[in-house]
């Protein structure tokens, strides 16, 4: 991994294409980027499961989950909602634009490790961006996995992202892509309920799996619940953390959950260690 | 490495004589002592306990730019740094505070700034011979003549300082000021001794750690953080005069056309600090972040560098509006054990 | 005052049962301080004091309690709290109410009728501070300062605290319970430092202010600690967008202690804590007493006084001075 040698100093990267995952006050907007520099564009190697910094110049950064696969090719992709002020001015960005990015920042999800197990993903709400680059490694990759399933679910169908990715999904024979929403709503005929619920309904077998959820804090609570009722180990479970950031690489300690640094010791946490930090549901 | 005699008549041409540095010295300014630089016929004072403000500032600047850049432009200008420093009169504890703090700074990321202030600067330390009424360096593995941290250590012998090269910074700084100094005599480090080992009678406070960091985590739901953060007014002042502290915010400032990225000290006692955007707080009261800021120098910094992220300078207990006193939380913390 | 009548009136107050607690004074950890004390039952009540150096305004802590929301189910817990008041605490407690910051039924005030507090930084600096406990007490003259067994008596005029030379109230203005006889009200002296930075010309008063205000350290001590300064949401902290940068410096320094100036005028009362609280040395009660000064003077108003009276930044009379307005 290089990054500048500045760790503080951002690439300058150039907004290729981008469109709206949602709408609405807290409208989530996904940027594909590319990186200026072709040095820092081939040794950019970031992991599953890693973030950046991304920003405007004159405004500020946020840490970002990237939600994309390395395996997608040389660009980024981070899927953005509207919040504070940073995310306020990604969100004015178009095509041609410029923004900045800095990292891969954090560790990964263990994929090498997981080679020849289950891969199940469970996501909700913008939760679902760290899944993505989960789902298109192991897609990638798919002879070296025991199998894909993918559970995700929104408020609404106008809530979920990533929606135009999950009729092809669906449609391959090789991944089991479950949708859901929590209320009815016309034209949707697919699961209605919880994530946590589906789940259940699923009753996905703890043998030689691993899962893997992200999602609201409640979502993730009763989603821990539900695995350990299925049988799943502590050491089965993954989730990623996130706290405020300002620098991203270990020194600023801002995103400190009990001693475990955020930035760099996490995002990606297994349910073992999460347990053991006391702040780490906060 | 060498040790030699200052005698005090010399103290103003040997202060002369650290030319063409920038020269940083605890002085009286506004009624207030603090390291400030030393101007041209400036003369420091070392007749003090320690000064309010510790001279972090030196390496870690309370604002420090970043980098700058024009509005709407894309190319950042990296400040430059390269103005050799001398830390004159630093106490023992501040100057080991820095040792502990470059674990942090280089941990896997070199922070460059930091870094490059450190690369730059001269330590030259005043063993304490009057410690303060909160001083308990001792206790956390410091000293009132600790060189950790030190390129050279000055010990007040009366008449003269004992001046001991503890680096190579050290013993050039000797060298530059040779024709200043004289040898020692056996008689003088015998005295050197004398002064510390008086020096240390003099610490009144004092806590055994033994046992700390390991068992805070097991004191989590413990109600003695209630009882010791009920008083708490959410200020940064125990955080911004701890020499070990080292959190900091980014933003990003425009004036005119003209825009940087500075980082700024910042206080994990500020509710701010952990407030998610959303308005979700993880640490939402005055208790979680009192919690924080001891688990954080006893218990999380001790996991991850092997050494307690507090050097006993008393500050903290020194100037906390309500007399929040580390040194009690740590005896409730011990008695809870 | 007789501990005995305030440790026993504390007791019986905190045993009601429509009392959560009571914020009064106790010794601390060593030497001359002393701590707020948060007292739930009789054997805390044992611990209170009230003597010279008890100095701090305790009402901050009617606002800065934390209301975090409730798990499901629970109900907020709205018995009184309970707090000792001096003379200038007490005008703190009625700005609150006239501000509607808390309700007069929240609270119940025990006054503490005062004849004075010591300077922390005048006897630490005659009298060294100890690690033991050191005592102070009233005398008929002055002060009777008891360090390590030995007594010492001292004159009042050496010792007293800026803020009570100046003082009009010495006596709680208001008060559920009070504590002892009033005392003898004294004549405030001039207030020399308001004066001094007053005799400058505007560059000289420019000048002044930008030297004390380049030593802050944007802790907000001073904010944290102010009775009055309990915004929820506070300018300072606002990031989007950014009122104040971050940046220390003494252009944002003096934008954030102007601020504060500013929002305190015709609400500061003088309780002198931001001052005292100042890591930084900075003279900040001149600031706020001009500003209280300038209040007074021109619009005859005194924050603190009177429960129901109109709050002055909000409200406006026809034959309000304007002849500064450009």
């Amino acid at each position: 991994m290089k990054t500048n040698e500045n760790p503080y100093i951002p690439y300058n990267a150039t907004v290729e294409d981008t469109w709206f995952e949602t709408g609405g006050e807290r409208a989530i907007k996904t940027f594909k980027v590319v990186l200026e520099d072709d040095e820092a564009r081939q040794n950019w190697n970031h992991r599953p499961g890693q973030c950046a910094m991304i920003g405007v110049l004159g405004v500020g950064e946020s840490m970002i989950s990237i939600s994309c696969s390395p395996t997608e090719g040389d660009f980024l992709r981070f899927s953005v909602m509207r919040m504070g002020k940073v995310t306020q001015a990604l969100h004015q960005l178009e095509a041609g634009d410029k923004m900045t990015v800095r990292g891969p920042y954090g560790n990964s999800f263990p994929l090498e490790e997981w080679k020849g197990k289950q891969i199940l993903t469970i996501g909700g709400g913008i939760g679902q961006a760290p899944m993505r680059p989960i789902v298109e490694y192991v897609k990638a990759n798919y002879d070296q996995y025991g199998g894909l399933t993918m559970i995700y679910g929104a408020r609404t169908s106008g809530d979920l992202c990533f929606k135009n990715e999950f009729e092809e999904m669906r449609k391959n024979e090789e991944l089991s892509c479950h949708l859901t929403i929590d209320v009815e709503e016309e034209g949707w005929d697919l699961n209605v309920g919880f994530v946590p619920s589906m789940l259940m309904d699923l009753n996905p077998s703890p043998e030689n799996t691993i899962a893997i959820t992200c999602g609201p804090p409640i979502m993730i609570r009763f989603v821990l619940e539900n695995l350990k009722k299925l049988g799943f180990e502590d050491d089965q479970i993954y989730t990623t953390l996130e706290n405020r950031m300002k620098c991203g690489i270990g020194k600023c300690g801002r995103c400190n959950a009990g001693g475990m640094y955020v930035c760099k010791d996490g995002p990606v946490f297994d349910y073992a260690t999460l347990k053991a930090i006391p702040e780490a549901f906060a | 490495m060498s040790a030699m005699l200052l005698n005090k008549e010399k103290w103003p041409d040997f202060v002369g004589k650290l030319t063409g540095k920038q020269l940083w010295a605890p002085q009286i300014k506004d009624e207030q002592l603090r390291f400030a630089p030393v101007a041209e016929g400036e003369e420091p004072a070392l007749d003090y306990k320690n000064t309010r403000v510790p001279p972090k500032n030196v390496v870690f600047p309370q604002t420090e730019t970043l980098f700058r850049f024009q509005v709407d432009g894309e190319e950042v200008d990296e400040p430059k740094l390269d103005e050799e420093v001398v830390l004159l009169g630093v106490r023992p504890c501040d100057a080991r505070s820095m040792v502990i703090v470059d674990k942090l700074f280089s941990w896997d990321y070199d922070d460059p700034y930091y870094a490059r202030r450190r690369e730059l600067v001269t330590m030259v330390g005043l063993a304490c011979s009057e410690p303060g009424l909160n001083c308990f360096c001792p206790s956390v593995g410091g000293g009132p003549a600790s060189t950790e941290g030190l390129d050279l250590l000055m010990v007040d012998l009366g008449e003269n300082y004992l001046l001991e090269a503890i680096t190579e910074k050290g013993e050039a700084l000797i060298n530059e000021t040779k024709e200043l100094l004289e040898e020692t005599r056996d008689a003088n480090l015998e005295q050197k001794e004398k002064v510390i080992n008086e020096a240390a009678q003099k610490i009144k406070r004092s806590i055994d750690p033994e046992g700390i960091p390991v068992g805070l985590p097991g004191l989590w739901e413990d109600s003695l953080w209630q009882r010791v953060s009920a008083s708490c007014l959410g200020c940064g002042t125990c955080t911004f005069l701890c020499p070990t502290c080292h959190c900091f915010d980014i933003q990003d400032e425009t004036e005119g056309f003209e825009s940087r990225r500075c980082r700024t000290w910042d206080s994990c006692m500020f509710e701010e600090y952990t407030l998610h955007t959303s308005g979700h707080n993880p640490r939402p009261s005055r208790l979680e972040r009192t919690r924080n800021r001891i688990n954080h120098k006893y218990n999380y910094y001790v996991d991850k560098f092997d050494v307690i992220a507090c050097v006993g300078c008393g500050r903290c207990i020194n100037l906390c509006p309500v007399n929040i006193d580390i040194v009690e939380i740590l005896k409730q913390v011990k008695e809870a054990l | 005052m007789d501990l005995e009548k305030l440790r026993e009136t504390a007791a019986e107050v905190v045993a009601r049962e429509d009392v959560k607690y009571l914020i009064g004074w106790k010794n601390g950890s060593y030497g001359y301080r002393v701590a707020p004390a948060f007292i739930e039952d009789a054997e805390g009540a044992a611990e209170l004091i009230f003597s010279p150096l008890c100095i701090s305004n305790l009402s901050t802590y009617l606002t800065l309690v934390e209301k975090l929301p409730l798990p499901r189910g629970q109900e907020p817990d709205t018995r009184k709290i309970a707090l000792m008041v001096k003379g200038c605490d007490s005008r703190a407690v009625t700005q609150l109410l006239v501000e509607k910051g808390i309700e007069r039924d929240g609270v119940v005030v025990i006054g503490c009728p005062c004849p004075g507090m010591i300077d922390y930084d005048l006897l630490a600096e005659k009298y060294p501070e100890t690690e033991g406990l050191s005592e102070v007490k009233w005398t008929d003259d002055g002060f009777l300062v008891i360090r390590d067994g030995e007594e010492t008596n001292v004159t009042r005029d050496e010792l007293l605290a800026e803020k009570c030379r100046l003082c009009r109230y010495p006596n709680p203005l208001i008060s559920d319970i009070m504590l002892g006889e009033p005392v003898e009200t004294w004549e405030p002296a001039e207030d020399k430092g308001v004066e001094e930075v007053d005799k400058k010309d505007v560059n000289g008063r420019w000048a002044y202010w930008e030297e004390q205000f380049s030593n802050c350290i944007r802790c907000y001590s001073c904010r944290n600690v102010c009775p009055l300064c309990y915004c929820q949401d506070c300018i300072l902290d606002r990031l989007n967008p950014t009122w104040v940068n971050r940046a220390v410096n003494f252009s944002e320094n003096t934008a954030f202690n102007i601020a504060r100036a500013f929002h305190l005028a015709g609400r500061c009362i003088e309780c002198g804590e931001c001052e005292r609280v100042c890591p930084a040395n900075i003279p900040l009660g001149r600031l706020n007493r001009k500003m209280a000064r300038e209040v007074r003077d021109k619009y005859g108003f005194e924050p603190g006084l009177d429960p129901e009276a109109e709050p002055f930044q909000a409200s406006y009379k026809p034959d309000d001075p304007e002849d500064f307005i450009l």
